[in-house]
C-alpha cells in the first residue's frame, strides 16, 4: 500500500515540476531549459520565507508571485528573439538557468540549506503510514491541474491561448495578441515551476544547482505528453511508477534513469508520445 | 591564414596575461591549503572546519608563527567531490605553492587528491574521519576510523535494545560503502543479522525507495553511513516524515549537522571522538576562544571541525622540531609530535592513524547531546600496516 | 581575386597552384604549433602545464562537437558521455586488472570499442529517417545522463560517487604528457580542417542546410551521420583515456551532461563551425576559469553564463568571427574554381529493355486522417513520354510526387519505378532505383557554391575524397546543357543564396540531372521564372525526353507550357484521376472547363 502511495506521490511531484514547462512548451514550441533556474529560484524563495520567520505555509505563494516577475523579466530579454530558433532557445534558457543558479548563490552562498517543513510526521492512512507532507503533495498537484485547465478551458485568455497553441498565425489573423499571450505563458510557466520549487524542498534540501536533475525528467515527460494536461498526467504516472518500481526493486540510481530511457525509446516508436492523435 | 595568426596571437597574449598572476614573490609566510567542501554535499560542515582553522592560525600568530613566520591560510572549494577536488589541490599545491594540506573532505575528494599530494610532494593531514585503510606517503590521519566508531553503537543496541536484526543505509562512495562493510562485518560476528544494505549517490536527495524498502523489512535498528552534511540531513528528515522511530545509529553525523536538523535529530545515536560538551578545561579554553572570535556567526564545533584545529597545532609542533618546512623532515616528524587539545592529547603514533577517546552519545530534544558512555585510548587497528 | 576565366587549362593550373599553397599554410601553422608545444612545458610554469593538458584534451573533444553541431547541425550534449566511456575504460581497468602494456592496449581498444558501439546505438536511435533535430538532440543529451547514473550504480566496481583513483598509470611526466596532448590536439585540427574542407567535408554542410534535399540526391543521410558520430565517439572516447591516464583519476562528473553542455558552450562562444575558433575558446575559458575562480567564482561563471546568452541570442557565430572581422583584409574567398566536365552516363542502360514502364502506380492511397488526399491512382508512364499532372489547387500532385518520390509517403497501393517496387523505400533509395525530384521552391543549398552543389549531387555516384577536393567534375550531358544554357558556369564559385531565382531553379534541376535519373519528378519547374527562361527550359525538357529517353512527370499550372511540351497529360481533382490522354483530348474535354471553371483564372481551357 505504502508503495502505491509512493507512485502516486511521485506522479504528482513530476506533475507539478512539468506542468509549467508544458505550457511553455505548448505555447511556444520551445523548451525552456531555464525551467531548473526556476525551480531553483522557488527552492530559494521557500528559504527566504523560512530565513525571515514567517509561516512555511506562505512559500507556496511566495514562490509563486516571485517566479512570475522573473519570468516576465525574461521573457521580454531573452526568450523573445529566439522564438524561430528552437535549438536554439535551448541553448540560450541553459545559459540563463546558469546565470540564475549563479545570481542565487552571490546571494545566498553556495552551500545546501534547508528549509522548514510545514507539515511534518506520518498519517496512518489505508492501513499504512506514511508522510503527510507527500500526500499534501497530491492535493497540491491536483490544484494546479485544475487551477490551469480552469484556466485554459474557462476563461477568454484560456481560449486565446487555446487557439495559438493549435495554430498562431491564424490566431494572429483573427485579432489575438498572441504577443501578450506568449508573454503571459512564459510567465505563468515560471510561475508554476518557482512553485514546485517551493513545494519540493521541505522533502530535501535547497542548492544552487538543485533545479537541474528536475529539468531533465521535467523534459522528458513534456515531449512524451504533447501538448495535453491530461497526457502529462497518464505520463507522469506511467513513467513515474516505472521509476518508484525500479528504484524499490533493483537500484535507486537506475530508478533515477528509468524516466529518461523510458521517455526516448517511446517516442522513438511514437514520436507523439502519449497525446492522443 | 592571416586570421589564424591574429587569432593564435591573441590567444597565447591572453596566456601570458594568465602567466603573470600567479608569479608570486616568495614571500616570508608559511602557507596552510585547505581544499574543503564549501559547495556539495559537505557544504553544510565546511564552514566549521575553516572557523577551526582560522581560530588555531590566529592563536599561533599572536605567538610569533611558526619558525617566526606568518601562517597564511589559502581555502579552495572542492565541491565535494572528485573533480572539484583535482581542480582545488592542483591549484592549491601548484598555483599557490602551500606548503601543508590541511582539511577534512569527503573521501571522494580525498582519494582524487591523494595522486596531486604525491605529484607535489606535500604533507597533508586528514582531519575526517573516514572509512579507513586509505594510505600514503604523504598522509598523516587525526580522526577515527570504524575500528574506532563502530562498536560502540552496534553493542549498545545490541545489548540495551535487544536489537539482533539491522537495516544499513549509506551514501554511494567510498566511504558510505566502507563503513557499512565494515559496519556488517561486526554485526555479523556478534551474532546479528543485516536484514539490507541500500545506497544512494553522495548528492542524492530522494530515499523515498529505500524507506520502503526500510519499512517492510521491518528491522529492530537502522544505521546509516553517508556523506557528512546534507545527506544526514535530507535522509533523516524524510525517515522521520515516514515515521521511522526504530533506535537510529548515525556513524556519519557530527553535532553541529544536527542541532541543524532540529526535532528530527532527536533519539539519534552518535559515536564520536568530540562533543561540545566534554568536561575539560583545554575544551572549555577552546569553546570561548571560538565564541569570542565568531561571536553570532559560531558554527557549532564538531567531531569534523576540532580534528582540524588540532592538526594545524600538530604541523606547527612538527615543523618546530625539525627546524624547517621540508617534506622529508616534516613527514617523520609529525608522528612523534603530541596535541593536548579539546580531545585530549593525541598523537598520530599508529600507522599515521591515532588513538582516540570515543564517546557514545544520544541526540536530545533539545538538540544537546548527552554522552551514554565512554571509551578511553580505543586503538586504530592496522591502518596502513606498509608504511613506517 | 581573378576575374572569371573560361574553364581550361589557366583555370586548372591556378586551382591547383592555390590548393597547394593552402596546404602548406596549414604545414606551416601546424609545424609552429607543435614548435610551440615542445618548448611550452619547459617555459611555462607547471600550474599552467597542468591545466593546458586537461584543455588541451578538453579542446580535442571540443573540435568533435563543433564538426557535428557547426557543420552538420547536430546539436550534440553527448560527447562528454564518450569521453567519460573513454576515461573509465583506463580507469577500470587499471585499477581491477593492474597496469601493463598489455592492459593499456585493452583498455584503450575498450574504451574505443564501447564508445563506437554506444555511438551506433545512439545514432541508430536518434538519426533515424524523419527523426526531427530536437528529437536528436534529446538523445544525445540522454546518453550521458545514462551513461553517468550507470557509473554511480556501479558500487564498488565503478567507485560510484568517489569514482576510481591511485590507479597505477604511464609512467611520463607532466612535461611528456603536455607535448603528447598537444600534439593530438594540433594533428587533430589539422585533419579536422582538411576533412571539412574537402568535398566530403561539405556532404555535412549540405545535410546542415538542407537535409530533405541530400536524401532525395540519394544520400543515405542516417549512415553518413552514424559513421559521423561514430568517428567523433571514438576521437572523444581517446582523450577521455588519455585524460584518465595522465590524471590517474576518473569521475562520473565527467561522463555527465554538464559537461557535455560546458562543451557546446565554448564551442558556441569560439565561434561553431569554424574550428579553430572552437579550440582557442577552450583553451581560453578553460585555463581562465582555472584562474579566475579562485578568486572570483561565481562573478566568473557569471561572466560566461551572460557572454553564452549573448552569443547565442545576437551573435550565432560566436565571437572568433568578431575578433576575425577586425583583421580580415579583403573578402572572403570561396570555394576553388571546379572544371566541368562530361562524363560518361547511361541512365538508361539496360532498363529501357528490362521493364516494360518507367512508373507504374495501381491503387495508389494517402490519406491524413480522415482525410483523402488521393485515391484510386492507377497510370503508367514509359520512357521518352513527357506527362503533365494537371489540376486544381489542393488536387494531390505535389502529394502524388511526394508518393513517387518516398516509398513510406503512400498509405496504400503499390508503386514501380523501372518495375522495381519501391516498397516502403525512403528517398535516398529512391533516388537509387532511378527517381530524381526537383522540388516546387528552389531547394538548394544556400551557403554551398554553384560547384560545390553539383558535386554533392554527384556524391552518390562518385564517392568524395575526405581529404581534397577534386580539381574537376563530370557532369551528365543534360546536367551540363542546364548549366551552360543558364550561364551558371560562369558562375561555378558563387554561393546560391547570391544567384537570381532563375538560376536556382536551373542549378536545382542541373543538380537532379546529375544524379543520372531515368525518372524525373519536376514540381512547378516554371515558377517565377521569365519567358525566356520557361521557353529554354521546355527545349531542354523535350530533349530530355526525345533524345535521352527519361520519363518526365511534370506538376503544372501554366497549361500554356502544359501544352507546347507535353506528350500527355493527367487531369487530378480532389484526389483522383479524371482525365488521362493526350494534349489535345484534355484541352478539348468539357470535364476539365467544369473544373477550371469552378476556381478563378484558366489558362488553355477558356482558349
Amino acid at each position: 500500500m505504502a508503495q502505491v502511495f509512493d507512485v502516486i506521490t511521485t506522479a504528482a511531484i513530476l506533475y507539478a515540476v512539468a506542468a509549467g514547462l508544458l505550457i511553455v512548451f505548448g505555447v511556444m514550441k520551445i523548451i525552456n531549459f531555464a525551467h531548473g533556474g526556476f525551480l531553483t529560484v522557488g527552492g530559494y524563495s521557500a528559504l527566504l520565507v523560512t530565513e525571515l520567520g514567517l509561516n512555511p505555509w506562505w512559500s507556496a505563494g511566495f514562490a509563486f508571485a516571485i517566479g512570475f516577475v522573473c519570468g516576465m523579466i525574461i521573457e521580454r530579454l531573452v526568450v523573445r528573439p529566439l522564438y524561430a530558433r528552437p535549438l536554439d532557445a535551448i541553448l540560450a534558457t541553459w545559459g540563463l538557468g546558469i546565470i540564475l543558479g549563479q545570481l542565487i548563490t552571490l546571494g545566498f552562498g553556495r552551500e545546501v540549506q534547508f528549509v522548514r517543513s510545514p507539515l511534518s510526521g506520518a498519517i496512518d492512512l489505508l492501513g499504512a503510514s506514511y508522510s503527510q507532507y507527500r500526500l499534501i503533495l497530491v492535493l497540491a498537484a491536483v490544484a494546479v491541474a485544475l487551477a490551469l485547465g480552469l484556466l485554459l478551458n474557462a476563461t477568454r485568455l484560456g481560449l486565446q491561448t487555446r487557439a495559438v497553441i493549435m495554430n498562431e498565425s491564424l490566431a494572429r489573423g483573427l485579432g489575438i495578441n498572441s504577443g501578450l499571450v506568449r508573454f503571459l505563458t512564459f510567465s505563468l510557466g515560471s510561475a508554476l515551476a518557482s512553485l514546485a520549487g517551493a513545494l519540493i524542498t521541505p522533502l530535501s534540501s535547497v542548492d544552487p544547482n538543485m533545479g537541474v536533475p528536475w529539468l531533465v525528467n521535467a523534459f522528458m515527460l513534456v515531449l512524451v505528453s504533447g501538448v495535453s494536461q491530461l497526457s502529462l498526467g497518464v505520463a507522469c504516472l506511467v513513467l513515474g511508477g516505472a521509476q518508484v518500481l525500479v528504484s524499490t526493486y533493483a537500484n535507486p540510481v537506475l530508478g533515477g534513469l528509468t524516466i529518461v530511457v523510458l521517455a526516448a525509446v517511446l517516442l522513438r516508436l511514437r514520436p507523439q508520445g502519449f497525446a492522443r492523435e | 591564414m592571416h586570421r589564424r595568426l591574429v587569432t593564435l596571437s591573441a590567444g597565447t597574449a591572453l596566456l601570458a596575461t594568465c602567466l603573470g598572476s600567479p608569479f608570486a614573490a616568495a614571500e616570508d609566510v608559511i602557507k596552510i591549503g585547505i581544499p574543503v567542501g564549501l559547495s556539495g554535499a559537505n557544504s553544510v560542515v565546511a564552514p566549521s572546519v575553516v572557523q577551526s582553522a582560522e581560530l588555531a592560525v590566529d592563536e599561533i600568530n599572536a605567538k610569533g608563527g611558526i619558525l617566526g613566520k606568518k601562517v597564511v591560510l589559502e581555502v579552495a572549494d572542492d565541491g565535494s567531490g572528485a573533480a572539484g577536488a583535482q581542480k582545488a589541490f592542483d591549484s592549491l599545491i601548484f598555483q599557490k605553492k602551500v606548503d601543508v594540506l590541511i582539511t577534512m573532505e569527503t573521501s571522494a575528494a580525498r582519494n582524487a587528491g591523494l595522486p596531486i599530494v604525491t605529484r607535489g610532494k606535500t604533507p597533508f593531514i586528514y582531519t575526517s574521519f573516514y572509512e579507513g585503510r586509505s594510505c600514503n606517503r604523504y598522509m598523516y590521519v587525526n580522526a577515527w576510523v570504524p575500528d574506532q566508531q563502530v562498536a560502540p553503537i552496534v553493542d549498545y543496541f545490541m545489548k540495551k535494545d535487544k536489537a539482533k536484526t539491522f537495516f544499513l543505509i549509506g551514501s554511494d562512495y567510498a566511504f558510505g560503502r566502507g563503513m557499512l562493510e565494515f559496519t556488517a562485518k561486526y554485526i555479523k560476528s556478534k551474532g546479528g543479522t543485516v536484514l539490507g544494505e541500500e545506497y544512494l549517490p553522495m548528492d542524492g536527495s530522494d530515499w523515498t525507495a529505500i524507506i520502503g524498502n526500510l519499512k517492510a523489512a521491518k528491522p529492530d535498528a537502522l544505521i546509516t553511513s553517508t556523506a557528512g552534511g546534507a545527506p544526514n540531513v535530507t535522509l533523516t528528515k524524510q525517515l522521520r516524515a515516514a515515521g521511522v522511530n526504530i533506535p537510529y545509529g548515525n556513524l556519519a553525523v557530527d553535532e553541529g549537522t544536527a542541532k541543524s536538523m532540529g526535532t528530527d535529530a532527536e533519539g539519534i545515536f552518535i559515536s564520536a571522538s568530540y562533543f561540545t560538551n566534554i568536561d575539560s578545561p583545554k575544551n572549555k579554553q577552546f569553546l570561548a576562544a571560538m565564541q569570542k572570535k565568531f561571536g553570532a556567526d559560531l558554527k557549532t564545533p564538531n567531531d569534523l571541525s576540532v580534528p582540524e584545529y588540532e592538526a594545524v597545532y600538530a604541523y606547527k609542533m612538527a615543523v618546530e622540531k625539525v627546524g624547517t618546512t621540508a617534506a622529508d623532515k616534516v613527514i617523520p616528524a609529525l608522528a612523534g609530535v603530541a596535541v593536548d587539545g579539546p580531545r585530549g592529547v593525541i598523537k598520530m603514533n599508529k600507522q599515521r592513524h591515532a588513538p582516540l577517546t570515543m564517546y557514545l552519545a544520544q541526540v536530545q530534544k533539545d538538540g544537546s547531546v548527552k554522552v551514554l558512555e565512554t571509551f578511553k585510548n580505543v586503538d586504530p587497528g592496522n591502518q596502513c600496516p606498509n608504511l613506517k | 581575386m581573378n576575374s572569371v576565366p573560361a574553364p581550361g587549362v589557366s583555370a586548372l593550373a591556378s586551382d591547383t597552384l592555390r590548393r597547394r599553397s593552402d596546404l602548406r599554410r596549414l604545414l606551416i601553422l601546424a609545424i609552429a604549433a607543435l614548435m610551440l608545444i615542445t618548448i611550452g612545458p619547459v617555459l611555462l610554469p607547471t600550474y599552467l602545464v597542468n591545466n593546458l593538458i586537461r584543455a588541451f584534451l578538453y579542446a580535442s573533444v571540443a573540435l568533435t562537437v563543433d564538426v557535428l553541431w557547426g557543420y552538420t547541425g547536430i546539436l550534440t550534449f553527448g560527447q562528454s558521455a564518450f569521453f567519460g566511456i573513454g576515461a573509465y575504460a583506463a580507469g577500470l581497468i587499471f585499477t581491477h586488472a593492474g597496469f601493463s602494456p598489455a592492459h593499456a592496449a585493452l583498455a584503450l581498444a575498450a574504451g574505443i570499442a564501447v564508445s563506437a558501439l554506444a555511438a551506433v546505438l545512439v545514432g541508430w536511435l536518434a538519426f533515424y529517417h524523419g527523426a526531427s533535430p530536437l528529437y536528436a538532440s534529446v538523445v544525445t543529451l540522454v546518453l550521458p545522463i545514462v551513461v553517468a547514473q550507470i557509473l554511480y550504480s556501479g558500487g564498488n566496481f565503478t567507485g560510484s560517487s568517489s569514482g576510481l583513483s591511485g590507479f597505477d598509470s604511464f609512467d611520463v611526466s607532466l612535461e611528456a604528457w603536455f607535448r603528447i596532448a598537444g600534439a593530438y590536439l594540433v594533428l587533430l585540427t589539422a585533419a579536422a580542417w582538411l576533412f571539412v574542407r574537402s568535398d566530403a567535408g561539405r556532404v555535412l554542410v549540405a545535410i546542415r542546410e538542407n537535409e530533405p534535399r541530400c536524401e532525395y540526391l540519394g544520400l543515405n543521410v542516417s549512415r553518413i551521420k552514424i559513421l559521423l558520430l561514430t568517428a567523433c565517439a571514438v576521437i572523444a572516447a581517446i582523450a577521455g583515456y588519455a585524460f584518465a591516464s595522465v590524471q590517474m583519476v576518473v569521475a562520473p562528473e565527467y561522463a555527465g551532461f554538464v559537461f557535455g553542455t560546458e562543451l557546446v558552450i565554448w564551442v558556441a562562444l569560439g565561434g561553431r563551425g569554424t574550428l579553430i575558433g572552437p579550440v582557442i575558446g577552450t583553451l581560453l575559458i578553460d585555463v581562465s576559469t582555472a584562474y579566475l575562480s579562485g578568486n572570483l567564482p561565481f562573478v566568473w561563471k557569471l561572466i560566461v553564463g551572460l557572454a553564452f546568452v549573448v552569443v547565442i541570442v545576437a551573435l550565432p557565430q560566436g565571437l572568433a568571427p568578431l575578433v576575425m572581422r577586425m583583421f580580415r583584409r579583403g573578402p572572403k574567398l570561396h570555394a576553388d574554381k571546379m572544371a566541368l566536365q562530361p562524363a560518361s552516363e547511361e541512365p538508361l542502360a539496360g532498363l529501357a529493355s528490362a521493364g516494360r514502364h518507367a512508373i507504374a502506380l495501381a491503387g495508389v492511397r494517402k490519406h491524413f486522417g480522415s482525410l483523402q488526399v488521393l485515391e484510386g491512382i492507377d497510370f503508367q508512364a514509359d520512357h521518352g513520354e513527357l506527362l503533365s499532372l494537371v489540376g486544381p489547387n489542393g488536387a494531390g500532385k505535389t502529394t502524388l510526387m511526394r508518393c513517387i518520390g518516398d516509398g513510406a509517403e503512400r498509405s496504400a497501393g503499390t508503386i514501380q519505378v523501372n518495375d522495381a517496387d519501391i516498397e516502403r523505400k525512403p528517398p535516398y533509395e529512391c533516388v537509387a532505383l532511378g527517381v530524381g525530384r526537383k522540388f516546387q521552391n528552389a531547394n538548394t543549398f544556400e551557403t554551398l557554391t554553384v560547384a560545390e552543389s553539383l558535386r554533392i549531387a554527384r556524391t552518390r555516384l562518385r564517392k568524395p575524397s575526405m581529404w581534397t577536393r577534386a580539381a574537376s567534375l563530370e557532369l551528365p550531358d543534360a546536367a551540363l546543357r542546364v548549366i551552360q544554357a543558364t550561364g551558371l558556369d560562369q558562375k561555378a564559385t558563387v554561393q546560391v543564396r547570391h544567384l537570381p531565382h532563375g538560376q536556382k531553379q536551373a542549378l536545382e534541376l542541373a543538380m537532379v540531372l546529375a544524379l543520372e535519373p531515368s525518372v524525373l519528378l519536376l514540381d512547378e519547374p516554371t515558377a517565377g521564372l521569365t519567358k525566356a527562361e520557361r521557353t529554354l527550359i521546355g527545349q531542354i525538357l523535350v530533349e530530355l525526353t526525345s533524345q535521352h529517353r527519361l520519363c518526365i512527370l511534370l506538376v503544372e499550372h501554366d497549361l500554356d507550357f502544359v501544352r507546347e511540351i507535353s506528350s500527355r497529360v493527367i487531369v487530378l481533382h480532389q484526389g483522383r484521376i479524371v482525365l488521362d490522354g493526350t494534349v489535345a483530348e484534355v484541352v478539348e474535354s468539357e470535364l476539365v472547363r467544369t473544373i477550371y471553371a469552378g476556381g478563378a483564372g484558366m489558362g488553355a481551357a477558356q482558349r
